[in-house]
């Protein structure tokens, strides 16, 4: 994984459902195209200052392979990041960027034949977005169903675009809206009103069965509609292996409940072992930055996995860990930036070369 | 010297060997029918079918998606279930009551610690899975369980079979059966595409279509066939069928290919027709036949028998009248092509002991024929290749 940075100039900047969010385009120079080349699903961290302070964030890009590299940004009450992209970005901005990654990502098969679903919410459309493009275009004998929830009509992310896909390919597209807050003098009627939950996936699921047999569960929203919707697909017998799920930033699963005690953790990184001090419900992570290494990292959201490590003494918590799977965490793997101390000795290993 | 018959040795239409080697290089290692959708309606709901030497069935899950896997316990191999039935979350093995979830999953063994005192994994113990799809409103599988799509399989020849959206229609229970011919397959199968003996064997029964007229060809191993209405039907076309329409007004004629191995499609303006042709012996194969037509009303049925009755009326007759009618049931004398087909079948099969046959050079209507003896060789070769 390449975890470097790269200056991208801003191409486009457009307000989209009035403004409530931003889609970002950049330019990707000649001899950036191969780095900077990705698949649908994946996501792109962007470092950006505002008021002297650095900050990341991890953004999917909402649209497939063939089409410009973008970003599409909900504004968030009082959020740092996504108010500067929305008030201050300008054709021509250069920002740093990290090559696109993350294993939440559809690759489509020109022959192969497949029927997706997708559950989504709010922001989650972005990924959602990318994928069905790709299998439209892409995957001629596959099939596409999406589920996607949003408080009211004029908060839906896409929607033009997507009635466009709906005539466009009509026989291989569905798009279910399910509205939680909608006006009752709206002239919009949803699918279903509400939250897309157990019911909902039920519902859609029984409406449109499966033609092509090979299914495929493609799940992003909050992380608790992520789980209601993983825990209702499980109850219908639903096999992991075809069930993929991404939270989106800013709302990933943490759970703050257990707090980190201080620690002293032997941390070696490119075969250098340091002795790191972790204050009270420090992260890893941030104590190595504050004792001046510099690991690798990215999202700080738990979503990337760039600042993954190896635990080999000690208990930590984490917060999220959307990178990782059961085995992985069983196996010891512990994301940097999530992780705080639940024993008073650490020994963490980083893999080489990163 | 081999005796042939065109591409293929005479041997091969009727040594047990030929049969077992076919069953195994061809049936037993393609995507083939096993029904149709409505077969398997719900949740539960499970159909088994024999392809080539694997018993395969298919059962919903509560997701409605279809999964298939070999009908074998996997404790002494017994068939698992019967042809169709429904079941609630699990499948039991009639022996030993061993059972299955519908993951094919082993959940229970009777007796578990008294039988296998030392243990038993269960969780190496999963019925072996196979592969379903569904195309057309038909059900496929495919005895590996990672095979090539059925999009790989059958995408080339799908715009050549016709714009019917058969899983749109309605089955017309009464045409549904099952018959044997005493022939062997290829022999059912090159009558299927034979385009010379349409005008002849059938010269009064099927000349409401444009033999003429024909469009055929192949895509890999599948036959596509189509023809326009006569010009004697298509006066009227739209009064003169017999049934309400299946396919919107721009599209005319009859759609008849044969999708390797055996599966023979027979689509017109009406109606939408299948016939499967499984192998039972050298010289025995069974024919399936299902058929499906508009989802109309009776009201909209009466009117177009009303408005066809016309043409039907003073259509077709037997092939065979007076002297030269045999019995009161020659088939040649039926005015039914299914009749005249299958005597022509089984009297070709009859000669092929004979010593003295010795077959006579193909026509440009029997290249469909030929052709179909090339896609065996090179599907079987293929096969063998692979094996290796």
């Amino acid at each position: 994984m390449d975890t470097q940075f790269y200056s991208l100039s801003v191409q486009g900047v457009e307000p989209v459902i009035s403004g409530r969010a931003t889609s970002v385009t950049f330019a990707v120079p000649e001899y950036l195209r191969q780095t900077f080349r990705w698949v649908a699903g994946q996501h792109l961290t962007l470092r950006l200052n505002v008021n002297g302070k650095e900050h990341r964030r991890c953004y999917t890009i909402s649209n497939p392979p063939d089409g410009d590299l973008r970003i599409t940004v909900k504004r968030v009450q009082n959020g740092v990041v996504s108010n500067f992209v929305a008030d201050q970005l300008t054709v021509g901005t250069l920002i740093e960027v990290m090559p696109p990654f993350g294993t939440f990502k559809l690759t489509p098969d020109p022959l192969a034949r497949r029927t997706h679903y997708f559950f989504g919410a709010g922001s989650g459309i972005t990924p959602l977005y990318a994928m069905i493009c790709d299998v439209l275009t892409k995957e001629p004998y596959s099939v596409a169903h999406l589920v996607l929830g949003n408080p009211k009509e004029k908060e839906i992310i896409f929607h033009d675009t997507l009635e466009e896909l709906q005539t466009a390919y009509l026989e291989r597209i569905t798009v279910r809206h399910v509205l939680s807050s909608q006006s009752m003098w709206s002239g919009f009627s949803p699918w279903r009103k509400g939250r897309v939950d157990a019911d909902a996936v039920q519902a859609a699921i029984t409406e449109m069965p499966p033609v092509a047999q090979d299914t495929q569960y493609w799940i992003c929203g909050p992380g608790s509609m992520n789980e209601d919707v993983a825990r209702a697909l499980a109850n219908l017998d639903v096999p992991q292996n075809r069930i993929h799920m991404e939270s989106f930033g800013g709302q990933t699963q943490t759970n703050r409940g257990i707090a980190g005690k201080a620690a002293a953790a032997l941390v070696t990184l490119n075969g250098t072992t340091t002795e790191v001090q972790i204050a009270p419900d420090q992260t890893v992570l941030d104590a190595m930055l504050a004792a001046g290494l510099s690991p690798a990292f990215s999202c700080q959201s738990g979503v990337c996995g760039a600042c993954r490590a190896k635990l080999t003494s000690g208990d930590i918590h984490m917060r999220a860990h959307m990178a990782l799977d059961e085995k992985e965490i069983k196996s010891g793997d512990i994301l940097c930036c999530q992780s705080v101390a639940t024993s008073n000795r650490l020994e963490v290993h980083f893999p080489d070369g990163t | 010297m081999t005796r042939m018959y065109h591409n293929l040795p005479l041997d091969a239409y009727t040594s047990q060997d030929w049969f077992d080697r076919e069953q195994r290089l061809i049936f037993s290692r393609t995507w083939r029918y096993a029904g149709l959708v409505e077969d398997v309606p719900e949740p539960g709901h499970y159909v088994s079918v024999q392809a080539g030497l694997n018993n395969i069935f298919i059962v919903m899950g509560r997701d409605f998606r279809l999964r298939a896997f070999h009908n074998i316990c996997r404790h002494r191999g017994t068939q698992l279930i019967r042809a169709v039935g429904k079941t609630q979350k699990a499948l039991t093995c009639p022996y030993h009551d061993w059972t299955y979830d519908l993951e094919g999953n082993l959940v229970s063994v009777p007796d578990e610690a008294r039988e296998y005192p030392n243990g038993i994994d269960k969780s190496c113990l999963g019925l072996k899975p196979a592969a379903v799809d569904v195309w057309r409103g038909m059900l496929f599988v495919h005895p590996d369980p990672n095979p090539p799509s059925l999009a790989a399989y059958l995408g080339e020849v799908d715009p050549l079979l016709g714009p019917h959206k058969p899983e749109e229609l309605v089955e017309y229970e009464d045409a549904r059966q099952t018959y044997e011919i005493k022939a062997n397959w290829k022999i059912v199968v090159e009558n299927y595409i034979d385009v010379y003996h349409l005008s002849h064997l059938h010269s009064n029964t099927l000349h409401m279509y444009d033999h003429a007229k024909a469009e055929y060809g192949w895509k890999g191993p599948h036959y596509h066939f189509w023809e326009p209405p006569s010009e004697a039907y298509g006066k009227d076309l739209e009064a003169n069928l017999p049934t309400p329409r299946v396919i919107p007004e721009q599209h005319r004629g009859a759609w008849v290919p044969m999708l390797f191995p055996g599966l023979g499609l027979g689509a017109s303006e009406d109606s939408w027709n299948l016939f499967v042709i499984t192998p039972l012996a050298p010289d025995l194969t069974r024919i399936e036949n299902r058929t499906k037509l508009a989802n109309a009303t009776s009201w909209e049925y009466s009117k177009q028998s009303w408005s066809s009755a016309g043409f039907w009326k003073s259509f077709g007759g037997p092939k065979y009248s007076g002297d030269d009618v045999a019995s009161e049931d020659d088939p040649m004398a039926s005015g039914d092509f299914t009749a005249e087909d299958i005597y022509a079948c089984e009297q070709q099969q009859k000669s092929l002991a004979s010593p003295y046959l010795e077959i006579g050079p193909a026509s440009t209507g029997e290249s469909p024929i030929t052709n179909h003896q090339k896609a065996i060789l090179e599907f079987m070769a293929q096969q063998e290749t692979a094996a290796k």
